[in-house]
């Protein structure tokens, strides 16, 4: 079977998304808008229009080209006028310097497989394979379940890495064509839940449920974010989940918290909730994974950004130093 | 992330052990206090006296352009510190080898001094020399008329940009293995042996001169053992006494008896080591050991097994046998910072690879050399570890290890399959050509009996374009220096463009390879070094000197750059110009010609809408393989016939995408004058952002059999990428694959903060860095500069 998907992004030699070297596929389309989303760009389902202001030289080919006069430079930048851009590519396709970005990419399944077929023996020697991310993959799910079965004929391996929010029907369609599953566990409060995700918890569960059912292998994944998840209760809430509803979950990670996300957020006129939040400590992320282990999870582990009180600045001592003998 | 680790483990800065002994460490210590200490080994210089004699040779320095400004004051400078040398009476009746013999023997057993340092446990110090060429009054005469014209055609072909073309010294490794096997007297038998036969005159006394230069090694080290003798005698400390006493005894063995021992060893290695330097009057830039693990081998095993030494025994030996080689960079003296220290010196030890049916050879010493290097954290001797598909895990994932701990790479790894398929595709026998050893940097070449020539003649691959596209005139002086291809506004396809790229490819490498056969003729006609051939097999035999092609393998090379800059440039014409109409020629030419001044957004659109070699698309990278395999199969028909000496290609473009970049026009790539040409079989800088894997496939598509000598392809990694025992795996992986689909050499930089700075201001060059994040995407230098401050100053702790 062929179909067609919107990816916003192939990242090939990712090493943080499952085991061994992989090319980490983003589509487009969530269903959660979670508060601390740093790939905001894959959170809307639809292809949008965007102006990298860092790359504009001001030629206006764009504005002149635009067959929806949709575009306008002014002194404050570019202004996109979304309600009349067709998001036709057409602007993007006149910009000299890449400046205008249509995010989202039309790809066939066979073409998209063929792609990423390129790094295969980097997959092989490093047991690695494909990562189906995002945004959320089963969001396109027919379109991930045609590209996952053209990986696995190729002897690829496949891990889907998902936030768990679909329909039951559609999880267990596609752990049939998957090997491995990355899930995001972010917050057991229902409530809490809710208001920063945007859906309800319930369905994530049962889905982790049947993940856990599978037998696949699983890595849970929490993203530790300051004031929304980094709380011990909710660290042991998950810890217990883990331990006691799911077996076959081989590690379980802690995600610090990072603002590098906050320049896409200008892309999209919107300014990242978290922009001026501190970054986790390395004692909070070590508290924080030994609760869980605590709770009987075994294999925790953390990574990313932490901040840490032996920062090494370089500029501002400055040393006298003798410019003759 | 490792599963067992607590948290993300600090990045260390690589530097040398806490853990050398004090010995070691005083030594290291002396050899960096170049400004303050006493000893150094700075060049003396020697002459026969005669009012025409000449102590400095052009065209062994030639392939660095920068200095050719600077050549008369060096050659004056030489000449008037120059001491005379005594020489015998008879001494202009011989013929020049054995001049060269004699003035060699009479300078190292008398002249040289004969220092050891406190501490030291391998001696030989003095080693830097400016021989007089002993060439009589009429040779001096032809000699200097040649290396006039030589000169001034490769000035000429410098200064448009066309390239470099030199006849460099070193590069090579002599058969050291030979040498430990059955000592000098060994050789020496051999030779007398050949003497019994029916010689010419000419063919007897060249034999005898190679015999000579193996006594003068042998005068040496007794020399030395004199010494060593006399400062034992003065010696208060007994630990020390005795030190000296073994080192007096070894050395009077020398190198003209098979080691007795591991320390022996290592003890004649250097001497005969050091004396190609003192005969080549070269400071040692390229002159490399070869497969030193292999041969050193059975020496350390029955030591360790006998109980003679221990195995740290065995590293101290080693740690001060790799101190001496860095006085090379003393050669610089008072000029350069640092002492002149740069990394470019490559006297090259290789370590592990493969053995005749695949199987493979790390040893014990592999892995104490191993040690040996991460400890002492110096620039020589320069390690290349030979990766193949039998390499084992465990030494792929301590060598990956190392990589991943050291700022700028502790060595550069060499691929054995790829490497092989090139040595037999220019002739090797597949049977011979496992054993391949390197020099330099990463250059291929058979060990003993290989004088193959591989930083000589550099060409600019980039002027073909700007050629092509202005009927082969140079566009900043308008001279005529490639072939005439016509008014490129009459090319109405692209195929006749390629055509024009094509034939300009072809003159230039005439060019360069006539320039370089020229300076390639004189040192054979006037710079014989007997003590060298007589460490080469077959000169000996054949009667002729090393530089004369007298070994078994005489090849040369042409360096190619820019191999990426000419893909992006006519993928470039292709796609905007004829493909898809989005400029025509007429723009493009005047566009060029200007630079690109009023011509931004076309020279934008050529940067970002055409493809760009790197980034693993096939439409670039198919005319990337055309062009590499058609100018590499063009050198190869070259060949200086005086001595036999064929030409095939290279990638090793040092740091010449620098001085070349002005003297290069505007190139359809979108690249204006001065900015640089790529270097090696790397993407242009700022042109590849797809990450490693795709930039290893691009480069494995070139066709690399055809480039025998080797291509350097350099990937820079952010410390994110190698942090924990879990990456260290994955860039095994990484390297099992890079065997597999990529080239022939690899170098690794793991970057630390200070190079991370400056990517913020040169973010061009490091468009492939990636930090990676678990499930986010950003290139480094597409994230905020805010952001790009806290990178940086959270690298060395947490990122």
């Amino acid at each position: 079977m062929t179909s067609n998907g919107l990816v916003t992004n192939i990242q090939r030699c990712s090493t943080e998304d499952g085991p061994g070297i992989r090319t980490t596929v983003f589509f487009k389309g969530c269903p959660m808008k979670c508060v601390w989303c740093h790939n905001i760009e894959t959170i809307e389902a639809d292809p949008v229009l965007v102006w990298y202001a860092v790359k504009c030289i001001g030629d206006e080919a764009c504005v002149r080209a635009c067959p929806e006069s949709a575009l306008e430079l002014t002194p404050d930048g570019m202004k996109i006028n979304h309600d009349l851009c067709q998001v036709c590519g057409t602007c993007e396709e006149a910009c000299p310097t890449g400046a205008m970005k249509v995010m989202g990419t039309n790809w066939s399944s066979d073409d998209l497989i063929e792609e990423l077929l390129r790094d295969k023996v980097f997959f092989d020697t490093s047991n690695g394979g494909v990562t189906l991310s995002g945004g959320e993959a089963t969001y396109q799910f027919e379109f991930a379940i045609d590209v996952a079965i053209g990986l696995q004929e190729n002897e690829v391996h496949v891990a889907l890495d998902t936030c768990g929010y679909c329909s039951d029907k559609v999880m267990r369609e596609m752990l049939d064509h998957v090997d491995m599953i990355l899930y995001d566990l972010k917050i057991m409060d229902p409530a809490k839940h809710e208001e920063f995700t945007g859906v309800p918890l319930d369905r994530v569960l049962a889905n982790a449920q049947i993940v856990a059912d599978s037998g696949k292998p699983i890595w849970i994944r929490t993203p530790i974010i300051p004031e929304h998840t980094d709380s011990e209760g909710n660290i042991r809430s998950i810890a217990q989940f883990i331990a006691t509803k799911m077996q076959n979950v081989e590690r379980y990670d802690l995600l610090a918290f990072n603002r590098m996300c906050t320049d896409k957020y200008t892309l999209f006129d919107l300014e990242y909730p978290l922009k001026d939040a501190d970054l986790i400590t390395e004692e909070t992320m070590e508290r924080l994974a030994e609760i869980a282990r605590q709770e009987g999870v075994s294999q925790v582990a953390w990574s990313g950004m932490t901040k840490n009180s032996k920062i090494h600045i370089t500029n501002d001592e400055q040393e006298e130093r003798p410019c003759a003998n | 992330m490792t599963i067992n680790e607590s948290k993300t483990p600090i990045i260390e800065i690589w530097t040398h052990s806490d853990n050398l002994s004090k010995r070691v460490q005083k030594l290291r210590d002396h050899f960096y206090t170049f400004h303050e200490r006493e000893e150094t080994n700075e060049p003396y210089a020697f002459t026969t006296g005669t009012d025409w004699d000449e102590v400095y040779t052009v065209h062994d320095w030639a392939n660095e352009p920068a200095i050719y400004p600077f050549f008369a004051s060096i050659n004056q400078t030489l000449k008037s510190m120059a001491v005379k040398v005594e020489i015998p009476e008879n001494y202009w009746e011989f013929g020049l080898p054995m001049r060269r013999a004699i003035f060699f023997h009479e300078v190292m057993t008398r002249y040289m001094p004969t220092l050891i340092l406190e501490g030291e446990l391998i001696v030989g110090f003095n080693f830097n020399t400016a021989l007089s060429r002993s060439l009589n009054k009429s040779e001096t005469k032809t000699r200097n008329k040649e290396m006039k014209s030589y000169f001034k055609e490769a000035t000429r072909l410098n200064e448009i940009g066309v390239g470099t073309a030199s006849c460099v010294p070193g590069h090579l490794i002599p058969n050291y293995a030979k040498v430990m096997r059955v000592g000098l007297k060994g050789i020496v038998e051999e030779y007398e042996e050949l003497l019994k036969g029916n010689l010419t005159p000419k063919h007897r006394e060249f034999i005898e001169s190679l015999i000579l230069s193996c006594k003068t090694a042998q005068s040496v080290s007794v020399r030395y053992a004199k010494k060593a003798k006399q400062l034992a005698e003065s010696e208060t400390d007994s630990t020390r006494k005795e030190e000296l006493e073994k080192i007096a005894e070894m050395c009077s063995r020398g190198p003209w008896e098979v080691p007795s021992s591991f320390w022996e060893a290592l003890q004649s290695l250097w001497i005969v080591h050091m004396l190609v330097m003192a005969a080549e009057s070269y400071p040692g830039a390229g002159l490399s050991h070869g497969r030193w693990d292999q041969y050193m081998y059975p020496f350390y095993k029955k030591d360790i097994e006998s109980g003679v030494i221990t195995r740290e025994l065995a590293k101290e030996l080693m740690q001060c046998y790799w101190i001496k080689h860095n006085y090379v960079y003393d050669y610089q003296g008072k000029l350069g910072l640092n002492q002149g220290i740069n990394s470019s010196f490559g006297q090259l030890m290789t370590l592990s690879g493969c053995g005749p049916n695949g199987e493979d050879l790390t040893n014990d010493l592999t892995w104490l050399a191993l040690e040996v290097i991460e400890d002492m954290n110096l620039f020589e001797p320069k390690p290349n570890v030979r990766l193949h598909k039998n390499t084992p895990q465990d030494f792929l994932i301590r060598v990956s290890e190392m990589v991943a701990k050291a700022q700028g790479s502790p060595f550069l790894m060499n691929f054995d399959e790829h490497s092989i398929e090139g040595m037999v595709w220019q002739g090797v026998p597949r049977e011979e050509a496992w054993d391949y050893g390197i020099v330099g940097c990463l250059e291929n070449t058979m060990q003993g009996n290989d004088r193959s020539d591989t930083v000589d003649v550099n060409i600019n691959l980039v002027k073909a374009v700007e050629f092509a596209m202005n009927d082969g005139k140079d566009l900043a002086t308008g001279k005529q220096i490639g072939i005439k291809t016509g008014d490129p506004l009459t090319f109405t396809s692209f195929d006749q463009f390629l055509g024009a790229v094509k034939a300009q490819l072809v003159e230039s490498i005439r060019l360069l390879t006539e320039a370089g056969s020229m300076a390639d003729t004189i040192r054979a006609k006037y710079q014989p070094t007997p003590y060298l051939s007589a460490l080469m097999d077959k000169c000996a035999q054949n009667g002729k000197d090393v530089n004369e092609g007298g070994t078994v393998w005489n090849f040369n090379t042409v360096e190619g750059m820019g191999i990426a800059t000419v893909a992006d440039s006519v993928a470039a014409v292709k796609k905007m110009v004829y493909d898809e109409k989005k400029t025509s020629m007429s723009e493009l030419v005047q566009a060029i010609e200007a630079n690109f001044e009023g011509y931004e957004e076309l020279r934008q659109l050529l940067r970002s809408k055409a493809p760009k070699f790197g980034n693993d698309d096939d439409y670039v990278d198919s005319i990337a393989r055309e062009l590499s395999m058609f100018w590499a199969k063009e050198a190869f028909k070259h060949k200086n016939s005086y001595t036999g000496r064929q030409y095939r290609a290279g990638y090793l473009s040092w740091n010449y995408f620098i001085p070349l970049a002005p003297l290069t026009a505007a190139t359809p790539d979108g690249r204006r004058r001065g900015e640089f040409i790529s270097g090696g079989v790397g993407a242009v800088q700022g042109m590849d952002s797809k990450g490693p894997t795709a930039s290893i496939r691009s480069v494995g598509k070139l066709g690399l059999e055809t480039i025998p000598n080797g291509a350097s392809h350099t990937i820079t990694l952010s410390p994110s990428m190698v942090k924990t025992k879990e990456h260290v795996e994955k860039l095994a992986a990484l390297l099992r694959a890079y065997n597999k689909v990529g080239g022939t050499a690899l170098q690794i930089n793991v970057i630390d903060s200070a190079t991370l700075r400056d990517a913020q201001t040169n973010p061009d060059a490091y468009s492939n860095l990636m930090v990676r994040v678990t499930g986010y995407n950003a290139y480094f230098t597409q994230v905020g500069r805010e952001l790009q401050e806290e990178i940086i100053t959270r690298t060395e702790h947490s990122l």
